[in-house]
């Protein structure tokens, strides 16, 4: 268990994260899939803090773990808001930014 | 020791400006008049002092300076706010003055019942307060502030019935008229601040006695810049066209500013400035010329008007054109004596006029006046008097100063020069005789009640017609240069020899007292004839004139220089206004300005293409943006 493999790890899972945000349609899934991605990139800064005997790292991890959970309650509002909205959580049926 | 405070003569009537002009609308109309009279009234007593101290004082001390504060400090050049009172300016204060506030007083029952009364005496007092600033100013900068300000009020007075087209219309044309002899005035200034390098009287004087090494081509062009604005202010050829249509304002107001004192204005600037005019060779012809072409031009004119008003403001107009002639002559004293008695003689007729136009109710056509002094004999025996003292008969004030003027242009210039002047003094006793004789004489034409005037008209006509007839002492003793108003003008700071008249054409005593005989007995002869004519003859004459209409209506149109005027730069910028307008206004400029706008549209909505409103093509370009920003730091630094 070496620093490539937690690297690898952390690349998957925010190919894992960037892909299922592409393609699902229900919105509660691309939030998870938002969660995903910041996780990954924590898992590739600890790797790296450790990787690299320095705490910078690890500081940056709290820090986006402190705005993921804001983000997090965030959202999940504005998906109740999307649904009494639309009556739906379909994102491929809202299209109101449309120019 | 003399009157040092003399900053108070234009400061009380500014004082009366501020009260009426802030507090005066919680005033009665009767209070507001009292207070601006009042202001003046006490500017006149003061005068009245420092002329005292002034004749008692020894005549080389006869100049009073008095500096309040630097206004404008730029190296060399120091403009200060000060005052400058010598018999040159002293004369011109006693005319402002005293003319003024006999004005004012007559204004308080001629402008009875306006509705823009308290804005007519703030006017008339702001008025008086900025001719004094311009009388009294130690240098060219705050003169051309008075200069100014003067013109602002006589605009403002003019339109004073705004609600009447007429009279806004002449208000702006005065004002345009005037802005082109005012243009050359600041370039004079300029000038004189380039090459002197100080705009104050005494010290440009005190340079130009010296060896001062400029060059007589720039003091020409000094010289006759600010003879350009002298010709705007004063309404002499070619700017003369202002001035008829001015009568437009109030009678008064034409008594005041458009007889008295500011058309004179440009006369007394002469006067002030003439020790350049003096260095500058070839600039008293043109002077002189363009005064005595203005005193005939206008006496023609005067011959050919309808309008009471009208002969008297073309009358006016030929008469500061022979005040321009004494300064051309280089015998300015005549013409400052001439301007005094002129102010004092036609104030009475603009006043007289007044009177009569408010007892035919509004009447200024003198054919439908007639027989007016069974009515109203004051006004008509000191019209008279004023009609008198204009033409020139002996021994009213007129005859002293004109006849200075007309002997002069002998001296100077020759007899050629004479005899146009001669012929001037001849036209000139020709319209009053025919304005007299019209107006006042024979049977009358007006049907109606004649409405009397009261103590505030019959007053100022009173004492204005008895100064008319004893201002003539001051052209006393005949026959020499020597007179008593030359003997006090003598003293100004800036005369010396050059007030005299240039011994050109030296004369003989009789040769002298032969040319007045002819001149008065003609102007005698010529106003009596007008006189029978117009009263006893005057369906004959009435047949003439309609026998030579063209020729009248000509007379009447003052040689067409309206039309004139208005082919040659009315029309033509009339239509280039029209063509910027319909061109660069809303074709360049609009065009640019929309165009911009249009643009920026049309660029959003091709943009706004893009907007699919999904998330996902948002987060696609994200991805595909990051993917390219990476690739080209990869590309670039690695």
């Amino acid at each position: 268990m070496g620093f490539y493999h937690f690297l690898s790890l952390g690349i998957i899972l925010f190919t894992i994260g960037a892909v299922g945000f592409l393609i699902r349609n229900n919105t509660i899934v691309l939030l998870m899939s938002v969660e995903l991605m910041l996780n990954s990139v924590n898992l590739i800064f600890v790797a790296f803090s450790r990787y690299l005997y320095g705490t910078e790292g690890q500081i940056y991890v709290f820090i986006i773990m402190t705005i993921a959970a804001a983000e997090v309650a965030v959202g999940l509002a504005i998906v109740i808001s999307i649904y009494r909205l639309f009556g739906t959580l379909d994102i491929s049926k809202i299209k109101l930014l449309k120019g | 020791m003399l009157f040092k405070a003399i900053y108070l003569i234009p400061l009380l009537p500014a004082i009366g400006v501020l009260i009426n002009g802030l507090l005066g609308s919680r005033f009665s109309n009767r209070v507001v008049a009292f207070i601006a009279c009042t202001s003046v009234g006490c500017s006149l007593i003061l005068a009245t002092g420092t002329l005292y101290q002034m004749l008692i004082a020894d005549p080389a001390h006869r100049v009073v300076t008095s500096s309040l504060y630097r206004w404008i400090s730029d190296g060399s050049l120091q403009i200060t706010v000060g005052f400058l009172v010598d018999p040159l300016a002293m004369a011109m204060i006693m005319v402002v003055t005293f003319v003024g506030f006999v004005i004012h007083f007559y204004s308080i029952g001629y402008m009875e019942g306006d509705s823009g009364y308290r804005r007519y005496f703030v006017c008339l007092n702001l008025f008086i307060f900025f001719m004094l600033v311009l009388v009294m100013g130690d240098n060219l900068i705050l003169t051309f502030v008075g200069w100014e300000g003067v013109g602002l009020c006589s605009y403002l007075l003019i339109g004073h019935w705004y609600e009447k087209k007429s009279a806004s219309d002449a208000g702006r044309k005065a004002f345009v008229v005037n802005r082109v002899g005012d243009f050359g005035f600041m370039l004079g200034i300029l000038l004189v601040i380039v090459t002197f390098e100080t705009v104050n009287f005494v010290e440009l004087k005190t340079i130009l006695a010296g060896s001062h090494g400029v060059a007589t081509a720039t003091l020409v062009t000094i010289s006759l810049l600010l003879f350009t604005g002298a010709v705007g202010k004063s309404a002499q050829f070619p700017l003369h066209v202002w001035l008829p249509d001015a009568m437009e304002g109030p009678t008064p107001v034409s008594a005041l500013i458009h007889a008295a004192t500011m058309v004179n204005a440009g006369v007394y600037f002469m006067c002030r400035i003439f020790p350049f005019l003096q260095q500058a060779e070839y600039v008293l012809p043109v002077i002189a010329v363009v005064g005595l072409l203005t005193a005939v031009y206008a006496a023609c004119c005067a011959v050919g008007q309808k309008d009471i008003k009208k002969v008297l403001a073309y009358s006016t107009i030929s008469q500061i054109g022979y005040m321009f002639m004494a300064v051309g002559c280089g015998i300015y004293i005549a013409g400052m004596f001439h301007l005094v008695a002129h102010g004092v003689f036609k104030g009475l007729l603009f006043l007289g006029s007044g009177a009569v136009i408010h007892a035919v109710h509004g009447e200024q056509d003198i054919a439908n006046m007639g027989g007016l002094i069974r009515s109203i004999p004051v006004a008509a025996v000191t019209f008279l008097i004023g009609l008198l003292a204009l033409a020139g008969i002996f021994p009213l004030a007129g005859f002293f100063s004109k006849d200075a003027i007309i002997m002069g242009g002998y001296e100077r210039f020759g007899l050629v020069y004479w005899l146009f002047g001669f012929g001037g003094a001849i036209l000139t006793a020709l319209y009053c005789g025919k304005l007299f004789g019209i107006a006042f004489l024979g049977k009358t034409n007006f049907t109606g009640q004649v409405h009397k005037p009261n103590f505030f008209f019959n007053a100022p006509l009173v004492i204005l017609a008895f100064c008319a007839v004893v201002l003539g002492i001051l052209g006393l003793p005949m026959f020499t240069k020597d007179t008593y108003f030359a003997f006090f003008m003598g003293s100004s700071f800036d005369l010396g020899a050059g007030g005299h008249a240039a011994h050109g054409h030296g004369m003989s005593l009789s040769l002298e007292i032969a040319f007045t005989l002819i001149v008065s007995l003609f102007a005698i002869a010529a106003i009596v004839l007008a006189l029978v004519a117009y009263s006893r003859h005057r369906k004959k004459m009435v047949d003439l004139e309609a026998r030579h209409a063209g020729l009248m209506n000509f007379l009447f149109k003052g040689f067409m220089f309206d039309d004139l005027y208005d082919m040659l730069w009315v029309r033509p910028l009339k239509w280039i206004s029209f063509y910027s307008n319909a061109v660069c206004d809303h074709k360049i400029v609009d065009g640019a300005v929309n165009g911009t706008g249009k643009v920026a549209m049309e660029a959003g909505k091709t943009l706004a293409r893009i907007q699919a409103g999904y998330v996902r093509h948002y987060a696609v370009s994200i991805v595909f943006g990051i993917f390219v920003l990476v690739g080209i730091t990869v590309m670039f630094f690695f």
